[in-house]
């Protein structure tokens, strides 16, 4: 369903170009669970911003579902952002002075369902992460762990068919870590395809396929390269 | 609609995240519009038009007719008596009337207590030349003396206490008049027919008079008079009539372009024939000035006024530069957000719309902080110049005005600080 070819970034400062992705090819299928791997400063999130058509590219294609995202207007943008993709960061980003339900409310409110569908919709998201009871919390009164947790309800909360996390659990302890890691294993079963970028092997042998990307390079470890093998 | 109640309470969340930088900007907002607007009041009252039907058709005539050698004079911005029987000797004009003012006292019996008056000295065209409305009673019916005042509605409850007194009795100076007349409300800002005095922005007069009784009972001009002999003109009554005494205002209608035509061509053959007579040696210098354009010709423009308005308009040009810095911190200091919503599957034009919720927040605020500052800065104009007063009232077109420049200052100060923070780089702000 995600297809890159040939796709690379650059940031230009006055000083300096970077080079954050160079030349990627990827191919991810409906239904995979991706782990994402590579140094610190290597490219991993922009190349899941760009995924996330939070970010644009310089050269290169970005097919999502078949469908080029090139040239797309900024509501065509939001649009499928809204309900195709669905964002969780390493520092929750959740609003502070919104309580659980009205965090897990704002993807819908943008997607403009009614009252009764957002609220149906919300329910079940914090069913699924069990944080049912804590629905007026504000994020301040909740663990680490429980606000991933609210962060994961919001991400999902909308339905979406691609869960996009960097660094999910880089903020937690190894038990909270965990009951995040079984709750996205559960995600994924449900039929929705993960991308995660993590620093954790053991995170990343628990997913199907393991990316890893050095400078901005990606090296797919699931993928066979004959070239690379030739020259090894 | 819920949606956008929704934006108005993301908004009032976002307040009390930081309410003293907010509370802050919309003083800093407030006290700059305020000022604004208590300025802007004066300058628009006092810069109004109390005639745009007729104030380009009615014409104050002046003529440089004096029997000495005067070179580069103007005429005289006040005309004697015999002026104005040779400038009304036609029928070009559609309506004219000589008037002054003079002091006087009045009474309804010997026994009561002298009421101070200001008389308007004038003819009956000056009813229907300013458009003055008749509440009871009808206008002298052509220009000759009689003893008959008309009383303002004002005047009439003071002295009567009810305004239906047409034929009541008065001593006026302890000479008896007859009520022919009583005018409704009515008031004229600015008066222009007064500006050759510089009088415009002062009250009306509180009684009329016809112009042969006010010269028959010896009233002279309580603002501006010259001669250029020495006449004892205090007998008004025999001497001003015929002699020097400048003392008087002349305004004609002029309906159309020929009429203002013909009236110059008038005026020209007048001075001429003086001049033929030998009674005016110098060059003609005549004057035709609109009702729109005597303030400015006689230079009673308020100044003071002016330069306020330079300096409240520079004040809040400083005040909307402060107010949004203020508003950019508090926007960069919330531009995480921006980027979330973003993230999460709001277009630029939901985001806008959360923005222009916060305008209408801001909006409010700021007009009526401003409406408060307003009200107290024209308060305190009136104590430090009280010649204005009359021109500090709101109507509904300056109002409507005032509360759209509030809004498009709030606009301002909210726009461009919050769309700054929805450009930032999504990748950078989400990190942290
Ligand atoms: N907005 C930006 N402007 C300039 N350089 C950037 C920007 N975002 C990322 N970079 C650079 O691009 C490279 C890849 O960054 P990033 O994708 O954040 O790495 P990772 O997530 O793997 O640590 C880094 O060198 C980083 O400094
Ligand atoms: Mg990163």
């Amino acid at each position: 369903m995600i297809t890159l070819t040939n796709l690379s970034k650059i940031f230009r400062t006055e000083l300096i170009e970077t080079h954050a992705l160079r030349e990627v090819n990827l191919q991810v299928n409906e239904g995979e669970f991706a782990a994402l791997t590579g140094p610190s400063g290597s490219g991993k999130s922009t190349l899941l911003n760009i995924l996330g058509t939070l970010e644009s590219f310089d050269s290169g294609d970005y097919l999502l579902d078949g469908k080029s995202v090139k040239g797309l207007s900024d509501a065509a943008l939001s649009k499928l952002r809204n309900e195709k993709i669905g964002f969780i960061f390493q520092s929750f980003n959740l609003i502070k002075d919104f309580s659980i339900y009205d965090n897990i409310e704002l993807p819908l409110r943008y997607r403009g369902l009614k009252a009764s569908a957002r609220k149906q919709r919300i329910e079940q998201a914090l069913e699924l992460v069990g944080l049912h009871a804590r629905r007026d919390y504000l994020p301040g009164q909740l663990s680490g762990g429980q606000q991933q947790r609210v962060a994961i309800a919001r991400a999902i909360a909308g339905q979406p068919r691609i869960l996009l996390a960097d660094e999910p659990t880089g903020n937690l302890d190894s038990l909270m870590a965990r009951q995040v890691m079984e709750l996205l294993e559960q995600i994924n079963q449900q039929g929705c395809t993960i991308l995660m970028v993590t620093h954790d092997p053991d995170q990343a042998r628990r997913a199907g396929r393991n990316i890893q990307i050095i400078d901005g390079q990606l090296h797919d470890a699931t993928m066979y390269d004959p070239l690379a093998a030739q020259s090894a | 609609m819920e949606q956008f109640i929704y934006y108005l309470k993301v908004s009032f969340k976002g307040i009390k995240r930081a309410p003293l930088p907010y509370a802050l900007t919309i003083f800093i907002l407030s006290v700059g519009l305020g000022v604004f607007f208590a300025n802007a009041t004066f300058y628009y009252q006092l810069n109004s038009d109390p005639l745009p039907h007729k104030s380009d058709k009615l014409f104050f005539p002046m003529a440089l007719m004096a029997p000495y050698e005067c070179n580069d004079c103007k005429p005289p911005s006040v005309l004697s008596y015999s002026n104005i029987e040779k400038l009304s000797q036609t029928d070009i004009a559609s309506k004219a009337a000589a008037m002054y003012s003079a002091d006087g006292y009045l009474r309804q019996s010997a026994e009561q207590a002298p009421l101070p008056v200001s008389i308007r000295i004038t003819q009956r065209d000056f009813f229907s030349m300013f458009d003055v409305p008749i509440l009871h009673g009808s206008i002298w019916p052509d220009n000759s003396a009689r003893a008959e005042v008309i009383l303002t509605k004002a005047s009439a409850e003071k002295l009567f206490g009810r305004a239906d007194v047409v034929g009541e009795k008065l001593l006026l100076d302890d000479r008896h008049v007859t009520v022919s007349a009583v005018l409704d409300s009515w008031q004229m800002l600015p008066r222009l027919y007064d500006a050759n005095n510089r009088n415009h922005l002062g009250d009306a007069d509180d009684i009329y008079l016809p112009l042969e009784s006010g010269y028959d009972m010896n009233y002279l001009s309580n603002s501006q008079s010259q001669t250029f002999d020495d006449t004892d003109y205090r007998q008004l009554s025999t001497q001003g009539r015929s002699g020097a005494m400048h003392q008087l205002q002349y305004w004609v209608q002029l309906d159309t372009p020929a009429q203002q035509q013909a009236y110059r061509q008038f005026m020209h053959n007048l001075v001429q024939d003086e001049k033929a007579a030998g009674r005016h040696p110098s060059e003609p210098n005549n004057q035709l000035v609109a009702m729109r354009d005597i303030v400015h010709y006689f230079g009673g423009e308020s100044s003071d006024i002016k330069a306020f308005a330079l300096v409240t308009l520079l004040f809040l040009l400083v005040c909307l530069f402060n107010a949004s810095h203020l508003s950019l911190n508090r926007y960069l200091s919330n531009q995480y957000e921006f980027s979330l919503r973003r993230a999460l599957g709001a277009s630029r034009a939901q985001l806008q719309l959360q923005m222009l919720a916060d305008v209408l927040l801001m909006a409010l605020f700021t007009i009526l902080g401003a409406l408060l500052t307003g009200y107290a800065g024209i308060k305190l104009m009136n104590q430090l110049l009280p010649s204005n007063r009359l021109f500090s009232s709101w109507d509904m077109p300056l109002l409507l005005s005032l509360l759209a420049i509030a809004f498009a200052c709030s606009y301002l100060v909210t726009l461009y600080p919050s769309l700054r923070a929805s450009f930032g780089s999504l990748n950078q702000q989400l990190k942290e």
